[in-house]
């Protein structure tokens, strides 16, 4: 099975180098469509390819002159795929040997994503190797954490769901994300939150691996987009509107619960991290959100499971 | 000599093998000793499982008929086997039988086993290495047993000849043979290398 990588990457060409080299080397990386999304250097397709090594026949270096963020750049990629599946990379992040595996073991097999494990550089940091112990202990709850390709049910999705919503641990088929309209969401942070839900709620065949096909690195003490504290970050609330919405209206009770417990435990996180000034906007949006989109029954399970979370954020309402 | 090889086979339906540190042949001296791990590794294969399905020349899962086993086994790309067991009877022995080659063992010291392996749900494998004798066969288990989890983890044990003398040097025919759960199971061996030194 081939697939094409779709790389969003804005001032990072030493990263996004290592990624190519090492994808130049994966048997089943057929095509890397590359947004430069507003890098203050433009990157140049000729000496990305002689950098990394990676063939520029199969190469697609695509530009955004004003930087629009991630999931604009990752769905501009998306555009471009050709292949009947692709992988999100993000341009600091690796792609291992295993990946190879993976795609050995996919061909020929019908899915809509795949679902593989990684390594996170925090995990090497404690001298191990693979996830972080909170995304994997979701693995261990689905019965999934061994097994090189293992096809899941709706209550083993429920568990994984809870999994970060990271892009770039999923090989899709390109075609069930245009056929269902699923993107990244259009907005500075967060943008990967649709994607990650939706697919999960469209998906008719999800499939796990074990394999740690990616490596991603943490910026030490949280660089980059976890430190912004502005208002943008009140833009989540259209995503996980719509989220909550389609939920609703597709009956896919198995991933209210989830979803609940993710919208609210993300938006105490913004709290956390939002500069105090927009606080009260926030505390207003999350009521709104709350009232609006998680039901009663839901709101009574979640407080049963995890009672400080749903007391924080009820607590003013 | 004593070698144990990192290396494992090339993914079986890539076009271009790329990473050489993953793309070479299983080492010589395991592919000798046992051959079907090799053939597993390089033609893969999956189907049902019950007693007597050979997962490949020399790899054959062997069980007391009156477990009545089933289930499905599958060799995944660049690992070796996933079974799936179901056990519906009451029985005394399931295994996992690799055929060995091995050599007259009077010049040798050690025979040895590594192996990485995982399972959803704990399983624990008891190894041994089988002799054929004019009677029938003499049974020689290893020390330790290989505990399998849902994180994949290294095993690693020998057999000291030197302080088994019952063990036959010659003999017709060896196996590996691990023995399984005599209950349902799922247990993958992503890798496994057999030495003697």
């Amino acid at each position: 099975m081939k697939i094409t990588l779709a790389i969003p990457t804005r001032d990072d060409t030493a990263g996004l180098i290592r990624l190519l080299a090492r994808a130049a080397g994966r048997a089943c990386v057929a095509a890397a469509v590359v947004v430069d999304d507003g890098s203050q250097v433009p990157l140049e397709p000729e000496a990305l390819a002689a950098a990394s090594g990676f063939d520029p026949a199969r190469l697609t270096l695509l530009r955004n002159d004003a930087a629009q963020g991630p999931g604009p750049a990752r769905n501009r990629a998306l555009a471009h795929v050709q292949t009947d599946h692709l992988l999100f990379a993000d341009a600091d992040d690796l792609v291992t040997p295993e990946l190879d595996f993976l795609c050995a073991d996919l061909a020929g097999r019908t899915f809509d994503f795949c679902l593989f494990q990684h390594h996170d550089s925090r995990a090497g940091q404690e001298k191990r190797r693979g996830q972080m112990d909170w995304d994997h202990r979701f693995w261990e709850a689905a019965g999934v954490a061994a097994g090189a390709l293992v096809s899941i049910d709706p209550q083993q999705a429920a568990q994984l769901v809870q999994t970060a919503n990271y892009p770039w641990n999923k090989l899709y088929r390109t075609q069930f994300l245009r056929a269902h309209d699923i993107a990244c969401s259009e907005i500075p942070l967060h943008e990967d939150v649709e994607l990650h839900w939706r697919s999960f709620l469209r998906a008719e065949t999800i499939l796990t691996s074990d394999r740690l096909c990616a490596v991603h690195f943490v910026a030490h003490k949280g660089g980059r987009m976890t430190n912004r504290r502005g208002p943008e970050r009140l833009q989540i609330f259209g995503p996980l509107t719509r989220i909550a919405e389609e939920i609703a209206a597709t009956g896919a009770d198995h991933l209210a619960l989830p979803f609940a417990r993710f919208a609210l435990g993300l938006t105490a996180w913004i709290g956390q991290n939002i500069a105090p000034a927009h606080r009260p906007r926030l505390a207003e949006l999350t009521r709104s959100f709350a009232r609006g989109h998680i039901p009663d029954e839901i709101r009574a399970r979640l407080a049963a499971q995890d009672p400080a979370l749903v007391a924080e954020v009820f607590a003013e309402f | 000599m004593l070698q144990i090889s990192a290396w494992t086979k090339p993914p079986r339906r890539a076009i271009n093998p790329p990473d050489m540190s993953r793309s070479e042949p299983i080492s010589p001296l395991t592919a000798a000793i046992a051959p079907g791990l090799a053939t597993l590794r390089m033609q893969g294969g999956e189907g049902p499982l019950a007693d007597g399905t050979e997962c490949a020349a020399g790899v054959v899962v062997h069980a007391d008929p009156a477990l009545g086993l089933a289930g499905h086994f599958t060799s995944p790309a660049g690992r070796l086997l996933e079974l799936s067991a179901r056990i519906s009877g009451r029985g005394d022995w399931v295994g996992l039988h690799v055929t060995l080659d091995l050599p007259d063992l009077a010049g040798l010291g050690w025979v040895g086993l590594a192996c990485r392996s995982a399972a959803p749900e704990d399983v624990m494998v008891r190894p041994c290495l089988r002799s054929g004798t004019q009677d029938g066969f003499a049974d020689h288990f290893f020390a330790k047993h290989i505990l399998s989890g849902p994180d994949a983890m290294a095993h690693l044990d020998a057999l000291d000849l030197a302080a088994m003398p019952d063990l036959p040097r010659t003999a017709p025919w060896r196996e590996l043979v691990l023995f399984l759960p005599r209950t349902d199971f799922t247990w993958h061996l992503h890798d496994l290398r057999v030495f003697a030194a």
